[in-house]
């Protein structure tokens, strides 16, 4: 290797370069998050950041950046940084270069300088081949900063110049009329340059070569990872902004402030008046709420899982323990991958089609419970079946060799090994079924905006009679309300339906945020679940 | 088998004493050695040992085959009452398919299948209508990794005669007071007493057991078969994945509990099957039971000189 220094073993204290370049990588992590935070409009790009406007903090960072990299690229090269380069920075990084390059190349000779097909082509090939050329040829030192430290350079000077400015719009031309406006463009680009530059700085950090590679592709997974746990919070986050005004519209805590209730013949008033989640939609109702649609997604998760987990569970046991490894089991195996990916709406018309002329001929909230339960059911199977084959199987035998039947092994040994797998199977299950929209649409859906008295109540629902079937419950039978339903009513009922309600967007956005809610109440209840069986099993 | 026999006989005849090495203590020489593992042919006195007493099984041509490969070679042999068996030999020899065969555990193999006859005082437990649930309480079985189940140390104890109907312990049982955790309580005790681990955890036994040490999961496991009350306990290679000081606490077990029980232990160490054993079965490479003995005798005059090679380190 044409190394200009020997590798030392032990390195010698942090000297100034690798202080500068460590700092390029911080600047390049806080340049991500910047132009991040201006993709989701947390900052405009025109709002001045410390006196600078956001746009020029971003395409002043950039060049800085750019600057440092190539300077820390060409010193590496002269030998005025002691570093351990290999001679090319590899295929994949050059190919990469190259074609980030050939789309700057062809962007800049179609769009700035209006060459036609063949003059964009030709532009295009000549920065695309030389990025390549650059990264591919010289030692890696040169190859991995140049192309990525000019990429930044080219982009700050672009922004600071004004060529895409606050006001810069790129129309595309096509028939939607879709254009790239400078408010999306900007901060993508530079989310995008950060990445590339922060990467040749953390190799420059790390002294190229083997090293560098190992610090270079630590500082991208991390950005990856970090942006986006970032983003989900964001997505949460912006939900329950939107949600919490029309969520505690009206909240009232005190002693007697909440509604009356009758609890074992005594009558009290409960010391919360939440309207909210306490109300349905009536006109007399000062502020409006989605009590019936909280009702009816409970009732259909748990619905659900009842018809489902004892029937999964069962279907995974013969599998596992009963049934012969074969041909059988295989087909079996594909049949409930097939039906997981099945989409939701084919579940719901079968359940118009097949459950709803069985069950009264109207759609009922049994329809959707056990709709919801044929969707739940691969899952169940799946997971259950994959626990079960994670129990050694060193357990049965020694349950064997105890003269303990198959099915008493499959009860006590089995069977509470593998439920904090099942569990977890449910918990991704309710997840999914507790936000279908389709299948309730057909087989359950009720009115738009239920009133406060057309909460279902299973369980008071039972009714007795002498003559058969003896056991009775009209709630079950009936049309009932959830909130992915509602909520996908609300949006495309439009004014007239929806006129009881006032202010309709913040009530949508309290109901997506209650979904939410109940749906992650299910993961809690299932986490605390499985956290239950898993300790049993474990010490300490 | 008989086969063998017959080539034996000419082998007999026609063999000048060629061998190297007074491994026979026979008048004549029998043996056709070629060299190092040999070509020598098993003679049926080899495996021909006398006790007194009861013997407690007693096995006589048995053939196991898995799929094609004939795992067992027409095995016969005589455990007597309340004694150690060890069997002995190299890696891959037969000699846990043997031992899985005296419990019928091999039934579990689905490629297996089993020739030969078994008997347990004199029932052949190779026939239709063996109840496996009564064979494996009388005949009890403990595993090369200690296999303890994911449960509290007492409830590992109690399993298998819970799950027997010996003991009642549900809701229902206590409803009715008819639950017998007293009996459990004492069952869980004396069981650990017999394995040696009482006193290491008689302050958690509500504990879950995988908190135990190695050593101390080997012990749940044999006081675990000892629950149900087993007149045979079956050990394959109980120690080799524990330590030396563990090894020598399950070494001083084998030795007490063959005064009530006969336990018939598999081991790929030589020095604990003659430290512990009363008898000693060598099992060499193609699934034959080459020698079968005192244990004395086994290991300070073999008869074969295969088995002296073994034993002397010559190969294995």
């Amino acid at each position: 290797m044409a190394s200009a220094t020997d590798t030392a073993l032990v390195s010698e204290d942090t000297s100034e370069t690798e202080a500068v370049a460590a700092g390029a990588v911080g600047l390049a992590a806080v340049l991500f998050a910047l132009s991040l935070a201006s993709v989701f409009e947390l900052v405009t790009i025109t709002d001045p950041v410390a006196g600078v406007p956001m746009v020029a903090l971003l395409g002043g960072l950039l060049v800085v950046l750019g600057f440092a990299v190539v300077t820390f690229g060409v010193g590496s090269r002269l030998g005025y940084v002691a570093t351990d380069p290999r001679p090319t920075a590899g295929l994949v990084a050059s190919t990469a270069f190259g074609l980030v390059w050939f789309v700057v190349g062809g962007l800049v000779a179609s769009q700035s300088l209006g060459f036609g097909t063949a003059g964009w082509v030709i532009g295009a090939l000549v920065t695309g081949g030389a990025a390549f050329a650059v990264s591919a040829f010289p030692r890696e030192d040169i190859g991995s900063t140049l192309p990525a430290g000019g990429l930044a350079l080219f982009a700050g000077i672009v922004f600071l110049t004004g060529v895409i400015g606050p006001s810069w719009v790129w129309n595309l031309g096509w028939e939607q009329q879709a254009s790239f406006n400078a408010e999306f463009t900007i901060p993508v680009l530079t989310a995008f340059c950060s990445l590339l530059v922060g990467w040749a700085a953390a190799k420059a950090y790390g002294g190229f070569g083997a090293r560098g590679r190992h610090v270079g592709a630590y500082v991208l997974v991390y950005l990856n990872a970090i942006s986006i746990i970032a983003l989900l919070f964001l997505l949460v986050a912006f939900t329950v902004l939107k949600g919490l005004p029309g969520l505690f519209n009206g909240f009232a805590f005190g002693a007697g402030a909440g509604p009356e209730v009758t609890l074992v013949g005594l009558t009290f008033s409960l010391p919360v008046s939440w309207p909210f989640v306490m109300n349905g939609v009536a006109l007399l109702n000062d502020v409006n709420g989605v009590l019936p649609a909280i009702a009816g997604t409970i009732w259909l998760v748990i619905g659900a899982v009842l018809f489902a987990v004892p029937l999964g569970v069962g279907a995974a046991v013969f599998i596992t323990e009963y049934a012969d490894r074969g041909r059988f089991t295989q087909v079996v195996e594909i049949a409930t991958n097939g039906l997981w990916s099945t989409p939701s709406i084919v579940f719901g018309l079968f359940g118009l089609a097949f459950l709803v002329p069985r069950l009264g001929n109207q759609k009922s909230l049994l329809a959707g419970m056990l709709t919801l339960g044929f969707m739940l059911l691969p899952l169940v199977v799946i997971t259950s079946r994959e626990s079960m084959l994670a129990v050694p199987d060193e357990y049965r035998d020694a349950s064997a060799a105890l003269g303990v039947t198959k099915w008493q092994t499959i009860r006590s040994i089995v069977l509470p090994a593998s439920l904090p797998g099942i569990v977890t199977g449910i918990i991704l299950g309710v997840g999914r079924i507790a936000g279908e929209t389709a299948p309730i649409l057909l087989t359950m859906s009720g009115s738009v905006a239920p009133p406060g008295s057309q909460t279902v109540d299973v369980l008071g629902g039972f009714q007795f009679q002498s003559a058969p079937p003896f056991v009775t419950n009209p709630e079950l039978m009936q049309a009932t309300s959830a909130l992915p339903y509602q909520l996908y009513s609300l949006i495309t009922a439009g004014v007239g339906q929806s006129s009881n309600i006032g202010a309709i967007d913040e009530f949508r956005w309290a109901t997506a945020l209650i979904l939410l809610v109940v749906v992650l109440g299910f993961y809690a209840v299932g986490i605390a679940t499985r956290y239950y069986f898993r300790s049993k099993l474990q010490h300490d | 088998m008989s086969e063998t026999r017959q080539t034996t006989d000419d082998a007999q005849a026609t063999t000048d004493s060629e061998l190297a090495g007074g491994a026979s203590p026979g008048t004549d020489q029998p043996l056709e050695v070629t060299s190092g593992e040999t070509r020598e042919r098993t003679r049926e006195e080899w495996v021909e040992h006398e006790f007194e007493g009861e013997a407690k099984l007693s096995v006589s041509d048995l053939d196991v085959y898995y799929g094609d490969d004939h795992a067992l070679k027409g095995v016969s042999m005589e455990i007597p009452e309340n004694s150690v068996t060890a069997l002995i030999g190299p890696s891959g020899c037969g000699k846990s398919t043997f031992l899985r065969c005296l419990n019928r555990m091999n039934d579990r193999i689905k490629a297996a299948s089993i020739d030969g006859s078994v008997q347990l005082e004199g029932e052949e437990i190779y026939q239709d209508g063996v109840n496996l649930v009564e064979l494996r309480k009388r005949v009890g079985m403990v595993f090369q990794s200690p296999n303890p189940f994911p449960k509290s140390i007492a409830d590992n104890i109690s399993y298998g005669p819970r799950k027997h109907g010996d003991l009642d312990t549900g809701l229902l049982a206590n409803l009715l007071g008819r639950s017998d955790d007293d009996a459990v309580d004492e069952l869980v005790e004396r069981s650990l007493r017999q394995a040696a681990l009482w006193d290491e955890v008689q302050d958690r036994l509500d504990d879950n057991a995988l908190g135990l040490s190695g050593g101390q999961q080997q012990r749940l496991c044999i006081a675990r078969a000892l629950a149900t009350d087993p007149e045979v306990l079956l050990m394959d290679e109980p120690a080799s994945a524990l330590d030396p000081i563990a090894t020598s606490k399950i070494e001083d077990l084998v030795h007490d509990l063959a005064e009530e029980y006969t336990v018939v232990i598999v081991t790929h160490n030589m020095q604990q099957a003659a430290r512990i054993s009363d008898q000693t079965a060598v099992f060499l490479t193609g699934g034959e039971l080459v020698e079968y003995g005192d244990t004395d005798q086994v290991f300070e005059d073999p008869q074969s000189q295969r088995v002296e090679d073994y034993i002397s380190g010559k190969f294995g």
